[in-house]
């Protein structure tokens, strides 16, 4: 392959995984974390497996097998393709009349997924921020005590492992790629030095943020869909209501009801609940709308939160 | 002569979209234990380049979708000796799925062996 970067042949696996990144530059961040992690993954097992040979002539034979930093970048761009045709459903056809783009929100799947994203995320944020918050005041306490160290690993390490587990959630709810694999653990430095890299390392302190901040944005999300489907469910089902006031069930309900659109207070009439109805309807549509709207928002702040920089 | 190797890639690409997933499936179906990535990629190197392709770097997404679909499923080892390892196994699902995809891929060779050696 004479690929313009092919010059420099990769000599150490650091290199190879920095010529990759560089190849990949510009993709997906959560692309580039899976790719990293498959190369690294499949070029420590081949140093291990032959612990003779050096790491620059195991190098040189990978370049053949498993490919150039180059291949492998394309090859896993392509994949992408098919990833993203396989992860997104058919678009829904475009509608040109503005009713159809208010009215067309019920046909989109991504609308429900953000939905019920925003009723489960009160439950998932309230066990996040325990976690993040008991884990780091624990870690905290700990710390003068011989045992304050390994709890403070464990601690980091299953927050790693709920970044993933959120990015599955976000991906299956939200159509946001995330990684498929955290981060591939550094090696060949010290102990010391690598629980001093998770301690420096940006990318531990945003995902304990979004751990944190998923607390008050789950309480948001989950009133505001609860709210605004419930108050407009009541207002479609009025003429429902009017009709039980009618009948001999009526008495059950308040006798002296009353309504006032600002002309003076009378009692509620047919008209009355269908107006109310309508009203009902729309706003159930721009509730969907917003939902929409802050599911895709969502999705991009768990993307800059839970992902690291590819430059980084 | 450029022309039939840039074209022989994009087939070989093309041919390697099924046949890897059938392959991984199967190699996995087969193996007594759980098998990690760099291990299925050194029995396939003993075959040849037939399905690969020479490039074990396509085999990593393929095992991760097959997974994200049900048809796997791993768990990571620390090793002894090295780095962690991430193991695969077949599932109860991929197993249907396999039988499913053998009877296609059986059906799908006759046919073309057929055509190829002119029995139209």
């Amino acid at each position: 392959m004479n690929t313009p970067n092919a010059s420099r042949a990769p000599r150490t696996i650091n290199e190879y995984l920095e010529q990759l990144r560089a190849a990949l530059r510009g993709a997906d961040p959560a692309l580039v974390q899976d790719a990293l992690y498959d190369a690294e993954e499949h070029l420590r097992a081949e140093l291990a497996d032959q612990p003779g040979r050096s790491e620059a002539e195991m190098l040189q034979k990978v370049v053949g097998s498993y490919g150039a930093p180059e291949e492998v970048a394309e090859l896993y761009r392509d994949q992408e393709i098919t990833i993203q045709r396989a992860l997104r459903p058919p678009p829904p056809p475009k509608r040109r009349s503005l009713a159809g783009r208010f009215f067309g929100v019920a046909a989109d799947p991504r609308t429900y997924g953000a939905l019920f994203y925003m009723l489960l995320s009160l439950a998932t944020g309230i066990f996040y921020f325990t976690w993040a918050v008991t884990g780091l005041s624990l870690s905290a306490g700990l710390s003068v005590l011989i045992i304050g160290l390994p709890f403070i690993v464990l601690f980091f390490g299953s927050v790693r492992a709920l970044s993933l587990l959120e990015g599955r959630i976000v991906e299956a709810m939200l159509g946001m790629r995330m990684p498929r694999r955290s981060v591939y653990p550094e090696q060949g430095s010290t102990l010391m030095r690598r629980i001093g890299r998770m301690f420096t390392d940006v990318h531990t302190w945003t995902t304990l943020c979004y751990l944190w901040l998923m607390l008050p944005l789950g309480i948001t999300y989950f009133t505001l869909a609860v709210t605004l489907l419930g108050v407009s469910l009541a207002f479609i089902a009025a003429p429902l209501a009017l009709l039980f006031d009618r009948t001999a069930w009526g008495w059950l309900l308040a006798d002296h009801l009353t309504v006032d659109w600002g002309f003076g207070p009378h009692v509620p009439s047919w008209g009355d609940a269908l107006a109310l109805c309508m009203i009902g309807i729309v706003l159930l549509f721009a509730t969907l709308h917003l939902a929409r709207a802050l599911g895709r928002m969502h999705g991009h702040i768990a993307k800059h939160m839970l992902v690291p920089r590819a430059a980084s | 002569m450029d022309d039939v190797a840039s074209q022989l890639k994009k087939f070989q690409k093309e041919l390697a979209a099924g046949t890897v997933s059938l392959v991984l499936l199967a190699v996995l179906a087969q193996s007594r234990q759980p098998l990690y990535g760099y291990q299925i990629a050194k029995r396939l190197e003993e075959l040849g380049d037939g399905v690969l392709a020479g490039k074990q770097s396509a085999l990593y997404p393929v095992l991760r979708n097959l997974e994200g679909a049900g048809l796997l499923s791993s768990e990571v080892e620390p090793s002894v000796s090295g780095p962690p390892r991430r193991y695969y196994r077949i599932t109860k699902p991929g197993r249907d799925v396999l039988r499913a995809w053998v009877a296609a891929w059986t059906a799908t060779r006759d046919t073309v062996d057929q055509v190829l050696q002119g029995e139209l």
